[in-house]
């Protein structure tokens, strides 16, 4: 299914009631993510970035307009639904890494296949493929609050892809990470993209993540400023 | 239930001395329960034992309308018959024909109104007769057809009686003629109810039979004790049925001999719950007000798992396991708690008597003046039913709010 459509935004439009104040955080957009981008959505704070994968990761509801998943209207889904969308078919990957701290590495990595009801051995067979891709199979008894940042955000990319999702969300990933780290991070996201042809958008300014992307779309003030395609 | 019972226990282990003090909250509800209702339980049956045992048993087969209107011309015959009927059903403890009646009593110049009671001095048991194991001089009358009296103490000194002295006993006969009947005092009976001991004398039942112009098996009543007051409504049912082809008796729990009493209990056992439901809805709104904090501390952990898939239903799944374990470890602490203050009460008890003296009588019927608990298996199991109920109910709303949260409002404001 390479170059499927995976993610259809149509005239999305996201407005934000502030007291009085009506703000418009996302104008009549449209985008069209295939199946194995590696897309970056870029622009300034408040250019409607993270608002964008919001409404694609089913976390939010646009104003008007449609957001499809695969070519589901996600208007058409209730919470419960869009709930078992995110669970199926979205991994996220947050600024703050948002591991569950009662739950150890191991199970934070596993967290999504256990709510698929996957059977415990092949959630372990699995758990451990990924956390050895990610490097982290030596830290699976540690609790998110026993490691460091680029750790736990190691961690949060094992959960997002584990259950080989149809794309997975990354909202500033490399934002609360050292260099160092960033760095491992995007080498591992490009990997599991490249090889095992995972989709990724991320939102970001940051410069090194952009210049990873095949694709970057450039945000302003909720309004696409420019959609570049490199080859790479 | 995946990773849910995990999740719950842990996050109940991260907060240890929040979810100590909630289950301790629900423990100290069950010490409560228990002690009220014990203490309840104990009182009430005490009561009512002791009530049955000064003459109408548990059940009273009676001559219809001897209730309504007790006098010695209702008379229940084929009373050896009834007793013996009553004796053949199981769960029943002791059952004897007696003539209660109103009766005057005369010595020298001096003479007293007062109640007898005519018993057959071979079938009584002190067990199921308070009088014979109140009797402080002399003994019981050992032959139903002599003249032994036992009288109370108060009436021994208002007559100015001793042993051996004789006692007039003027009563009414079945027919309507006076008859009188010389007895003479063969022991003394001290209750420690002043009304009961200056107006009460056992006479024996042959001889009152014979006074009274009675029937070799009549009787007023057949007075018939149970081992636990709660079989008294299953063995009066079995009674009326054995007995159902008798038109001219009626069989009738102790709550209807004795309806001063039953009120008593009723009203009281309407307070005691009423004090344990407000005490109950305290300890509710601690539990829901700790839930609520923890639910309300957790809205980024539960966006999170809604973000990555878990349904508002698994959300509200979770909170309600967390609140099911908290129910389980408030049972067991209650459980530890109340089992060494429960065994001490109910062995031992608290001797209020300094407070509300030896001889405290409530609705006609004398109180123990030591403070025990008893407490019936289903009594129990209502209070832990209860207190895990509580518990539960107390995390309904809190795990709602949980399943409302809005995981990109929760992940925006963190």
């Amino acid at each position: 299914m390479q170059n499927a459509p995976i993610v259809q935004l149509e005239k999305v439009s996201k407005v934000y009631q502030q007291g009085q104040v009506e703000v418009k955080a996302v104008d009549n957009f449209d985008l069209t993510v295939r199946a194995g981008e590696f897309s970056v959505l870029c622009g300034p704070s408040g250019s409607g970035k993270t608002t964008i994968l919001n409404l694609i990761g089913a976390l939010d509801a646009p104003s008007s307009g449609r957001v499809c998943l695969e070519g589901q209207n996600l208007a058409e889904l209730n919470r419960g639904r869009l709930s078992r969308l995110r669970r199926d078919r979205i991994g996220f990957v947050f600024q703050f890494y948002n591991l569950i701290p009662v739950l150890t590495a191991f199970e934070n990595a596993e967290f999504v296949l256990s709510l698929q009801n996957v059977p415990a051995a092949e959630r372990r067979k699995r758990v451990m493929a990924v956390l050895r891709e990610v490097g982290m199979a030596d830290y699976v008894d540690r609790r998110p609050d026993e490691l460091s940042g680029g750790q736990q955000q190691r961690i949060a990319i094992a959960r997002a892809v584990v259950s080989e999702p149809a794309i997975v969300l990354a909202d500033e990933p490399t934002a609360n990470v050292d260099s160092a780290a960033a760095d491992r991070i995007l080498d591992l996201m490009a990997q599991l993209n490249r090889e095992k042809g995972v989709t990724f958008l991320f939102s970001t300014h940051d410069q090194r993540v952009m210049d990873r992307a095949r694709r970057l779309i450039r945000l302003r003030d909720g309004r696409l400023e420019a959609d570049e395609h490199r080859d790479r | 239930m995946m990773k849910l019972n995990k999740m719950a226990w842990r996050t109940l282990a991260r907060n240890k001395r929040r979810s100590l003090i909630t289950s301790f909250s629900v423990a100290f509800g069950i010490l409560l329960a228990v002690t009220f209702t014990g203490s309840g339980d104990y009182s009430y049956t005490s009561m009512i034992d002791t009530s049955a045992v000064m003459g109408f048993g548990h059940v009273s087969v009676e001559a219809a309308g001897y209730n309504d209107r007790p006098g010695l011309a209702r008379r229940l015959t084929e009373a050896g018959v009834v007793r013996k009927t009553a004796l053949g059903l199981p769960r029943v403890a002791g059952a004897y024909a007696r003539i209660m009646g109103q009766a005057m009593f005369a010595a020298g110049a001096k003479s007293v109104g007062g109640v007898f009671m005519a018993i057959d001095p071979q079938l009584e048991k002190p067990l199921h007769n308070f009088f014979l194991r109140s009797i402080v001089k002399g003994r019981l009358f050992d032959d139903t057809n002599g003249r032994g009296a036992v009288v109370g103490a108060g009436m021994a000194v208002k007559l100015n009686l001793r042993l051996g002295k004789k006692v007039i006993v003027t009563v009414t006969d079945k027919n309507g003629q006076l008859t009188s009947e010389l007895t003479r005092v063969c022991g003394i009976f001290k209750t420690g109810d002043d009304s009961v001991d200056s107006g009460m004398v056992l006479l024996p039942l042959g001889r009152m039979r014979r006074v009274l112009n009675y029937g070799p098996d009549d009787a007023t009543l057949v007075a018939v004790y149970v081992n636990d007051l709660r079989q008294v409504k299953g063995v009066r049912t079995l009674l009326a049925a054995k007995l159902d082809h008798k038109a001219d008796l009626e069989i009738l729990p102790w709550q209807e001999t004795q309806p001063d009493l039953a009120g008593l209990i009723a009203v009281d056992r309407l307070f005691n719950y009423l004090l344990q439901f407000l005490v109950g809805l305290v300890i509710a709104a601690g539990i829901l007000n700790t839930m609520l904090m923890s639910v309300l501390e957790r809205t980024r952990e539960f966006g999170i798992m809604m973000a990555v898939g878990m349904t508002p239903r698994q959300v509200v799944g979770l909170v309600l396991i967390e609140s099911f374990w908290l129910g389980v470890l408030g049972l067991l602490l209650g459980v530890i708690l109340t089992a060494p203050w429960f065994v001490y009460m109910s062995r031992v008890g608290i001797d209020l008597s300094r407070h509300i003296g030896q001889d405290y009588s409530a609705g006609g019927v004398l109180v123990d003046p030591v403070m025990k608990l008893r407490l019936y298996k289903e009594s129990a199991l209502v209070i832990l039913f209860a207190a895990f109920g509580l518990t539960m109910a107390a995390g309904v709303y809190p795990a709602i709010r949980a399943g409302r949260t809005m995981p990109v409002e929760s992940l925006l404001n963190s």
